[in-house]
């Protein structure tokens, strides 16, 4: 199992755009990808459940840590964070 | 509803006027968990327990994945990419594993798929709802839409859409909804509940569709006019500028209807006409017209509009919401971003951050002020904060460089000449430790102040030669002359910019900014309003910063008259002795008849009143944005 904390940095955190670029990205690994807002105290969820996603309130600044566990977690840490790091379809400054 | 003609009133939500027939949208019925034990609906007989519930459900979540794809495929077609996201994101919703596991879980403890889908639907908005984050928050209503879906495709019923353009009437209308009634069968949208950042009212607007929201009393209204009309369709008329629903209306109220919105199509086509021009009297006189933005964002739009550049880029966006200040680096990106959206030719005015007081920013430490308006805020954090306007400077030097443009910046709340200095003075430094490290540099920046203080406003001839140019915000500075917090609703009365003691007060801008030969904008809402806009031209400012959506109508109202009107209007406004008297000789300008085309008490515009030699009216000034 892989675990990583990210930063959000976009302007309205993951909402809808960007959680939906985050659960489609998500979902295209074979590994369970669990998501848990750091800052806000939450508990594991799944992070390819948009609806579990929006629900875990990520605003701009909080940090979430993602728990993925499968075969192809290496591949799949990197590609969350590189679209995390790249602002998930919006300008982040 | 008693007779025909009955006149109700909501929310003005998207302007625009709209005549016809009712079309009622109601969502299903949540069911109840008694309904769904009992008695189910009767489709859901189809169902021979859990094994055929299940798949009927993830097949029709399927259905809806692929419906809400469509959608959103089709109107981003349509170059409306913000509103097709709503939908993107409802197709992952319709198929999401939260959504579906609950549901199947409400189907294993005996619900039928219809109502373990609305119930699981309904479950997953609530946790939405009740966030503290009010863009999230705001997604509750998708989350039931996709529920409502579902259901519609279990139940194989289909939405009635309207046959004919219609007046859609609804507690609350859907965007999904919204957009799948065929362009041109939505005429209008007049809504109970809602308000005017509801999701329905801002896709109304973007759609250019007639709408009044929170209508008290609409639903029961319609239904009793449905029920008396017995099987005559009722109609109605609204008028998405006024707030104004009339059902049933009466024929001579048609009439006046359509003539309002015939009066509409033809302002408008003659406002497109006008966004290519360069604004200007009718006799030719030039005035720039600009726009006020809050975001890099906010560009394109104000482009559209025909904006000659940006009066007012408000920057505290980058300063709020956050825990830390932000980093030179990320401003010189944001700055960079809208100098370069404009070009060169389209000069961009960067406020310095107009923060603390009100607005708490927990990096800046400040203390708790008892009268904020009064307090530390925008230049003056200067005196406690210095490194973060000195930053902002910095990022600015550098965000002109590199878009190729030179950078204007403007110091907000400016009070003395002691405040001039000191921002003429970090904007020095900050452009020698640019250099000193090294970085892009633009080679100068035009340097202004807002006036806003009455001090700054009376000193205005001394300030003058220091600067290069004056923007007024007209909000603040009757806020101030006027004593009236701009927040306080009982005080509303007097925030009225038109008061002669505030237009004085820009007169005497005017007249001391020409001695020294620099131009004066004005950014507030004033510049914004047609009247307003014409009131400001008459006193002999140059340029008018307005948000984007206000510049046609104050292109309109500006190429509607001549300097000799306007002189006319410059000398009232300097002589009347209260708001209403300037209002109404402006609106009769602006072409506004609807209100009050009957000129007050000429008696008194004849009154001399000391104070208007102030008004040194302006002839055939060279085009400021040289001097700029």
């Amino acid at each position: 199992m892989k675990t990583i904390e990210l930063e959000i940095r976009n302007p309205s955190g993951l909402h809808a755009r960007p959680a939906a670029l985050f659960v489609k990205t998500a979902a295209g690994f074979q590994s369970r990808v669990a998501l848990q807002n750091v800052t806000r105290g939450t508990a594991p969820g799944n992070a390819k459940s948009i609806l579990t996603v929006l629900a875990n309130g990520v605003a701009r600044g909080h940090i979430i840590r993602l728990s993925i566990d499968g075969e192809d977690e290496e591949t799949a840490a990197r590609a969350l964070s590189e679209a995390v790091a790249a602002g998930l379809g919006e300008a982040i400054e | 509803m008693p007779q025909a003609g009955l006149k109700m009133k909501g929310i003005a939500a998207a302007p625009g006027v709209a005549v016809g027939p009712i079309w009622r949208y109601c969502p299903p019925q949540v069911e109840t968990a008694a309904g769904a034990a009992g008695q189910t609906a009767p489709t859901d007989h189809a169902t021979t327990g859990v094994d055929g519930a299940v798949p009927r459900l993830r097949s029709a979540s399927e259905e809806a994945a692929r419906q809400l794809a469509a959608l959103a495929a089709c109107i981003r077609g349509l170059g409306r990419a913000e509103e097709a996201e709503i939908f993107e994101a409802q197709a992952l919703i319709a198929t999401d594993a939260a959504l579906i596991d609950e549901a199947v879980r409400h189907i294993e403890a005996g619900s039928g798929p219809v109502a373990a889908v609305q119930a699981a639907a309904e479950a997953a908005a609530a946790v939405l709802a009740a966030l503290d984050d009010e863009l999230i928050a705001a997604r509750a209503a998708d989350v039931r839409d996709v529920g409502a879906r579902i259901a519609r495709i279990l139940t194989g019923d289909v939405l009635q859409l309207p046959a004919v353009p219609s007046i859609a009437v609804a507690d609350d209308l859907p965007p999904s909804v919204t957009v799948e009634i065929p362009p041109g069968l939505l005429i209008g949208i007049a809504l109970a509940g809602g308000s005017r950042t509801a999701h329905a009212a801002i896709l109304a607007r973007s759609l250019a569709i007639p709408a009044i929201v929170g209508v008290t009393g609409l639903l029961e209204a319609v239904h009793a006019g449905v029920e008396r009309l017995g099987g005559r369709p009722l109609r109605a008329a609204l008028d998405g500028e006024t707030g104004e629903l009339i059902l049933d209306p009466r024929s001579s109220q048609e009439i006046q209807f359509h003539g309002r919105k015939d009066a509409l199509a033809t302002k408008h086509a003659e406002a497109i006409a006008l966004r290519d021009r360069p604004c200007a009297t009718a006799d030719g006189e030039r005035v720039r017209l600009v726009a006020n933005i809050g975001a890099p964002e906010d560009a394109p739009r104000a482009l559209d509009a025909g904006a000659e550049g940006v009066g007012l880029f408000r920057t505290e966006f980058l300063f709020m919401s956050r825990q830390t200040a932000p980093t030179e680096a990320e401003q010189v990106e944001a700055y960079r971003r809208v100098l370069a959206a404009f070009g060169p030719d389209r000069p961009v005015v960067v406020r310095l951050a107009d923060i603390g007081g009100d607005k708490a920013i927990p990096y800046l430490g400040l203390p708790h002020e008892a009268n904020p308006f009064l307090g530390v805020r925008a230049i003056r954090l200067a005196y406690t904060s210095r490194d973060l306007l000195l930053t902002q400077l910095k990022a600015i030097w550098q965000a002109g460089a590199l878009a190729g443009v030179v950078p204007h910046v403007m110091a907000p709340m400016i009070a003395t000449l002691g405040d001039v200095e000191l921002f003429l003075s970090l904007r020095d430094e900050a452009r020698d430790r640019v250099l000193a490290d090294g970085l892009p540099c633009a080679e100068r920046m035009v340097s202004g102040i807002m006036v806003e203080i009455p001090s700054a406003a009376i000193m205005a001839a001394e300030f003058a030669r220091r600067v290069d140019f004056f923007s007024v915000g007209t909000n603040d500075l009757t806020q101030y002359t006027l004593a009236a917090d701009r927040g306080n609703a009982i005080l509303a009365p007097l925030q009225d910019a038109l008061n002669p003691a505030v237009l004085r007060l820009i007169a005497g801008v005017v007249a001391g900014a020409d001695r020294a030969g620099i131009p004066v904008a004005v950014c507030g809402e004033l510049a914004g309003d047609p009247e307003g806009a014409l009131v400001l031209v008459a006193l002999g400012v140059d340029e008018l910063s307005a948000d984007a959506g206000c510049l046609d109508g104050v292109r309109a109202a500006i190429s509607s008259v001549t300097r000799a009107e306007l002189d006319e209007l410059a000398r009232v406004a300097l002589s009347a002795l209260e708001a209403k008297t300037v209002r109404a000789l402006a609106t009769e300008l602006a072409g506004g008849g609807r209100r009050n085309r009957a000129r007050q008490s000429s008696g008194r515009r004849s009154a001399r009143v000391p104070g208007s030699a102030v008004a040194s009216v302006k002839h055939g000034r060279a085009d400021p944005s040289s001097a700029n």
